[in-house]
């Protein structure tokens, strides 16, 4: 017998096409479905042993002005930390739903927590993060009103929020935080657009020109926008309501940050703006940068423990459980 | 070496690779769609 012959019997071709598919096929699930043992703290499943939910509460006329409220089971404090966290998507898409983990999460540490949907940009609607950060604001009295309601009388807040919901949650933070109900003391979240800096945004389709740069930022501000303004630099005061590093003058509120240096959705150079932004208005903030990692900040786990762990410590030096 | 022991080797070793290469595809698709670089950071 050969030593080819030998070999196809070791180990039969089939046999060795198969175990090596199986393998590559639980090698990606377990990339997908495995998280990280320290992730797991922070995704929590609701129960009633957390305490109450109530879903789908109205903050407004549209058919998205909605919001859950999460209510801790102790309810014998004699005041409560509300945190807001707005969900992602890309102004686009999304819904409240998608945080129940983190929202979760954050009621089993004891505060009330809420998560509020806002109108969705749609071909056939006019929405924009103008639009949308206003719908916010309307909306924060109504959800500290609710808890109130409930029983939880509510002293302080944090906004929060990943991405479009994180890019939401720093201008009502930096722009709208100064008018609150009650105080905003802290903002965290991740990715979210901070600034609309033509130079930063490589982003906006194949066309790299000013008429394309224009659409965009006019979609996103909510206001038209020319290719003329673009070229003078007018548009930045256009853009400047939804631009949320414009605004860490008017409320320097403590803020905690992740931004991956790969991002692909929004560029990782306004990040740079609002860490400047924050350092001139001597923010207490805590600016983590993921260095192989996109907007989904996927490949630094490390980094990404901690940035939790650093928001669990800025909740609990300025909105403490009592 | 037995043709046992030749065959455990051979299958470990598509095992590992095929594994490698299966977590590798889903962090290079990731990275397309998101961003970010396929080697560093996370182990994989």
């Amino acid at each position: 017998m050969s030593k080819r012959e030998k070999k196809v019997k070791a180990v039969p071709i089939w046999l060795g096409i198969l175990v090596f598919i199986l393998a590559v096929i639980v090698g990606a699930a377990s990339k997908v479905f495995i998280k990280p043992a320290w992730a797991k703290q922070y995704a929590i499943q609701w129960s009633d042993e957390i305490g109450t939910r109530k879903t789908d509460l109205d903050y407004g006329e549209g058919a998205a002005n909605k919001f859950d409220l999460y209510l801790p089971k102790d309810n014998t404090h004699a005041s409560y930390g509300l945190v807001v966290y707005l969900h992602a998507g890309g102004f686009t898409s999304g819904d409240k739903a998608g945080d129940k983990e983190m929202l979760s999460w954050l009621c089993s540490k004891g505060y009330v927590a809420a998560g509020i949907n806002y109108t969705l940009r749609t071909d056939v609607n006019s929405a924009s993060v103008l639009s949308q950060s206003n719908e916010i604001k309307a909306a924060i009295p109504i959800v500290i009103e609710e808890a109130e309601k409930a029983g939880y009388h509510i002293d302080k807040l944090t906004m929060a929020g990943g991405s479009a919901g994180h890019c939401l949650a720093m201008i009502y933070t930096y722009r709208d935080g100064a008018q609150a109900p009650v105080p905003v003391v802290l903002t965290f979240g991740a990715v979210g657009p901070s600034c609309f800096y033509q130079e930063d945004w490589g982003i906006y389709g194949l066309d790299q020109n000013d008429e394309a740069c224009a659409g965009m930022f006019s979609v996103m501000a909510g206001v038209e926008i020319t290719a003329q303004e673009i070229q003078d630099k007018t548009y930045l005061e256009k853009v400047k309501p939804i631009a949320a590093a414009e605004w860490v003058s008017s409320n320097p509120v403590p803020s905690v940050v992740a931004y991956g240096t790969c991002d692909k959705v929004q560029p990782y150079l306004g990040s740079l703006r609002l860490k400047a932004a924050l350092e001139e208005n001597n923010v207490d903030f805590q600016y983590f940068e993921l260095p192989h990692s996109g907007h989904g900040l996927q490949n630094d786990d490390t980094v990404n423990r901690q940035w939790m762990e650093a928001i669990e410590t800025y909740l609990e030096r300025y909105m403490p459980v009592r | 070496m037995s043709i046992e022991a030749k065959r455990i080797i051979v299958i470990a070793a598509l095992v590992v690779i095929g594994f490698v290469l299966g977590r590798l595809a889903v962090r290079a698709f990731m990275n397309m769609l998101l961003g970010g670089m396929l080697f560093g950071g996370n182990f994989l």
